[in-house]
């Protein structure tokens, strides 16, 4: 499908930071109702074409069309005008503003003068419905799920009736469920004929659900094509350049060695009955939907909301650690799936960020280059795990999110912990780093570590994990060995299938 | 980075380096070139000595206030603080210079417990530290007041007084020297060694930078928070006594200083959201709007107008630091 107005056009455009051109003469254009795929590795530019196409920056070469008319951005608020709405993957909802507020953010509709606060509620629901949603305009935006707040941010592009819609990975946050029916209202969007750019690292997905797709490489257009000619094999060789035969690693040769964590019956306000053994030299990975009690399990073990009864055992130790800090004391360490928010010193250097956890156990007296581990130890580690930046002392902040992810990995394994948490390890990261990432737990799970993987990325879980349990409800619903089908975790978080006996160890 | 600018021309590698310098030096540079201008005698070796003297209460307060402002909060008691110290220098004392080091010895005390109530009262009971600083600012100005019962009487001995007026006389090259001068450059040295010579420097721009992230990777995030209040106290307390040095007892001697030294660490280019800052910014931003203050007292404008520019050329300093850090990214 390719309609003969193209709503938008992007030709030879270019644009260089310090340091890097992270577009060299770049073309993308998007029919009307069309869903064009965006996609390559981190760092490949995707951001960047985004960013001119919201008038965030401006290029230094190329031109934009919209509708066959010439323009060029001085600020987002131009794009927003001109009909070009991103949805960023960070949400953007003011969490104390209604759902109504929010969608109207900047564009109030006003009677004689003042807030039409009636015009703004029936506006926002006539918005949501269109969009096939229940949402009251009139809650909390912060009282949403993440999926419900996506859903919102759309309406907020409608409301400015958004001619071009970037996503930009959507579906990042989203459980399958949620994901699948975010798809099915692209589907209808694209149907109205609202132009969508679609920005994702989810190969499924892009198969799915849209009509072309780019990739784009080190800032060049690898490869534009209609989605039918576009199969992901050939996707992936573009994105990466090779094909990735081994995209993830082989599973443990050795049987696992003795457990390190033992959770019997272990409760706390989220969780319920948990009974859990992980043994050393496996990756024992934790599928669910979201809301499942997944992630609560890895902040109830890490100490951050630790469990309220049961009898819990790690690595010999009779106590369940109350706080992280002790957790870590323990040899424990706990990659957050939240990476901004929970993860990064977005300010500081990639050195000061993979140092933290050595420093926050260090003399506060001491050096902080030289102790407990030294400058050359730190660069040692980050080189070994090909953190590529300009340089080590550059602020994190310009990392793509995948040197993010690898460089906040460093700072778990400078305290060589015994036992591993993965918290959504690959979410927002591209092909090929994903594919170290999996190779950076299967070695560690070699080297007798102890890996706990939560994921709500099926393929990962089934891909990596040698062993996988689901949970539903706060609690834990079923194991699998790895390698099962989709269907049959799917359907044991869903609850579909009959209990299998939860693991006694 | 690095490696680009390598390839470029000197010229732009020379520009490079200048951005590189903090913006304070640059304007303390021609604000004082201006006061020689006006005032030759800044420009003589006692005229600079002289000048540093009466900014090192400043300087020090400001390298104080930078640990807490850059672990994210603010610090508003520091100004109450230096009042009562001064008024509790003078009751202590009452005017023998026997008593004069048991009574820095425990205005020093009173530091240390005003620093820990600040911080407790931040890192346990989650108050914003704008508002709990402000709580201590009432209070301790409230104490100061009712300790000299509303009108302060006595005097500071000598002894106490020297460490704000004392002028060692015929030194080479710079021939006179001022003990304040000496009490900076310790101060400043501390400073300068926790913030940016000891892992707990880094811990205070983790905690400023992200808290949830910090306190994940292991950092007592509490103890940090404590540490910077009582820092920045002690800072108060050794400004205070060198204040005592320069004037009589009043109840208005620390009047303002804590926003002062807030302003002095904006133009340092301190953050005040957290995670960005350095000691040597915060001197620099201290000297810079001292040298402000001279400056527009010799050009002998009449104090409202006075305040006006102080502020003006205040948010174009800060403005200034913010347009170079865009354009470094």
């Amino acid at each position: 499908m390719a309609p003969a107005t193209l709503a938008l056009e992007m030709i030879e455009i270019s644009k260089s930071f310090p340091g890097v051109r992270a577009l060299d003469g770049v073309s993308f254009d998007c029919a009307r109702g069309e869903v064009h795929a965006l996609c390559g590795e981190n760092g490949a530019g995707k951001s960047t074409l985004i960013k001119i196409l919201g008038g965030v920056y401006r290029p230094d070469a190329g031109r934009m069309r919209l509708d066959g008319r010439e323009v060029a951005f001085s600020h987002p608020v131009a794009a927003r005008r001109a009909g070009v709405s991103i949805i960023h993957q960070e949400l953007s909802l003011l969490p104390e503003r209604s759902v109504a507020e929010n969608i109207y953010l900047g564009v109030e509709p006003t009677r004689f003068g003042a807030l039409d606060r009636a015009k703004m509620r029936n506006g926002a629901a006539g918005l949501l419905r269109r969009l096939g949603s229940t949402i009251a305009p009139d809650i909390r935006a912060g009282d949403l799920s993440i999926a419900q707040q996506q859903i919102v941010e759309i309406a907020k592009a409608l409301a400015v009736e958004a001619r071009i819609l970037v996503m930009d990975e959507p579906t990042a946050a989203l459980d399958d469920v949620d994901a699948s029916r975010l798809l099915e209202l692209v589907r209808r969007l694209s149907g109205e004929g609202v132009s969508i750019i679609y920005v994702s690292h989810r190969m499924p997905e892009i198969q799915a659900v849209s009509h072309r797709v780019t990739v784009l490489k080190d800032g060049r257009s690898a490869l534009t094509a209609a989605i039918g000619d576009a199969p992901v094999g050939r996707l992936v060789r573009a994105m990466v350049g090779r094909d990735l035969a081994d995209f993830y690693p082989a599973r443990a040769a050795a049987p696992a060695g003795p457990a390190v964590l033992n959770i019997r019956d272990a409760s706390n306000s989220r969780l319920r009955g948990v009974n859990l053994a992980l043994c050393a030299g496996e990756i024992l990975g934790v599928a669910g939907l979201e809301g499942s009690g997944k992630r609560s399990l890895a902040q109830a073990i890490f100490g951050d909301e630790p469990f309220e009864s049961g009898a819990i055992e790690i690595l010999g130790e009779r106590r369940a650690p109350p706080s992280p800090r002790a957790a870590i004391e323990l040899g424990i360490g706990c990659l957050s799936d939240d990476r901004k928010r929970e993860g990064l010193l977005l300010q500081q250097s990639v050195r000061d960020n993979a140092m933290l956890t050595q420093r926050a156990f260090a003399n506060p007296l001491r050096p902080p280059n030289a102790s407990p581990m030294s400058l050359d130890e730190t660069d040692a580690l980050l080189r070994k795990l090909d953190v590529r930046a300009a340089s080590f002392d550059q602020e994190i902040r310009l990392l793509s999110g995948g040197n993010q992810q690898k460089a906040i990995i460093a700072r778990w394994l400078a305290r060589a912990p015994e036992i591993l948490i993965f918290c959504e390890p690959t979410r927002g990261v591209d092909v090929a780093t994903k594919a170290a990432i999996y190779k950076i737990m299967r070695d560690l799970a070699a080297s007798g570590r102890a890996i706990l993987m939560i994921s709500s990325d099926l393929p990962e879980v089934i891909g990596v994990s040698d062993r996988i349990l689901v949970m539903r409800e706060g609690a834990i619903a079923g194991e699998l060995p790895g390698g099962a089908s989709e269907e049959d975790v799917m359907a044991i978080a869903v609850g579909h299938a009959a209990e299998t006996p939860a693991l006694v160890s | 980075m690095t490696l680009v600018l390598d390839q470029r021309r000197p010229a732009s590698r020379a520009l490079a380096l200048a951005r590189k310098v903090n913006v304070a030096v640059i304007v303390f540079l021609v604000l004082y070139l201006a006061i020689g201008l006006l005032q030759p005698t800044y420009f003589e070796p006692a005229g600079l000595m002289n000048f540093l003297r009466r900014a090192a209460p400043l300087a020090i307060l400001s390298a104080g206030q930078l640990f807490v402002l850059a672990s994210g909060g603010f610090d508003l008691s520091v100004g109450s603080l230096i009042t009562l110290t001064v008024i509790g220098g003078s009751m202590l004392t009452a005017n023998d210079p026997s008593r004069t080091w048991w009574a820095i010895a425990a205005l020093y005390g009173v530091g240390l417990a005003v620093g820990l109530i600040n911080g407790a009262v931040v890192a346990f009971l989650k108050t914003p530290s704008i508002i709990a600083t402000l709580g201590t600012l009432l209070s301790v100005n409230g104490a100061a007041m009712m300790w000299s019962g509303g009108a302060p009487r006595g005097y500071l001995p000598d002894n106490f007084r020297m460490f704000g007026r004392l002028v060692l006389h015929d030194v080479p090259i710079v021939k006179i020297f001022p003990i304040a001068i000496a009490v900076l450059a310790v101060c400043g040295a501390l400073a300068y060694w926790g913030f940016h010579g000891a892992v707990f420097g880094r811990r205070i721009l983790a905690v400023g930078d992200n808290p949830r992230a910090a306190e994940l990777s292991g950092v007592r995030v509490r103890s940090v928070r404590i540490g910077v209040f009582v820092i920045s106290a002690l800072a108060a307390v050794t400004a205070g006594i060198m204040l005592g040095g320069f004037g009589g007892v009043s109840v208005d001697v620390g009047l303002g200083l804590e926003l002062q030294s807030i302003a002095a660490c904006v133009v340092g280019g301190v953050q005040l959201m957290g995670g960005r800052g350095s000691v040597t910014g915060a001197i620099a931003g201290a000297l810079t709007l001292f040298a402000l203050f001279t400056l527009l007292t010799l050009l002998g404008l009449p104090q409202p107008l006075k305040e006006t520019a102080q502020g003006l050329i205040l948010i174009a300093a800060v403005a200034l630091g913010a347009w170079r850090r865009r354009r470094a990214v």
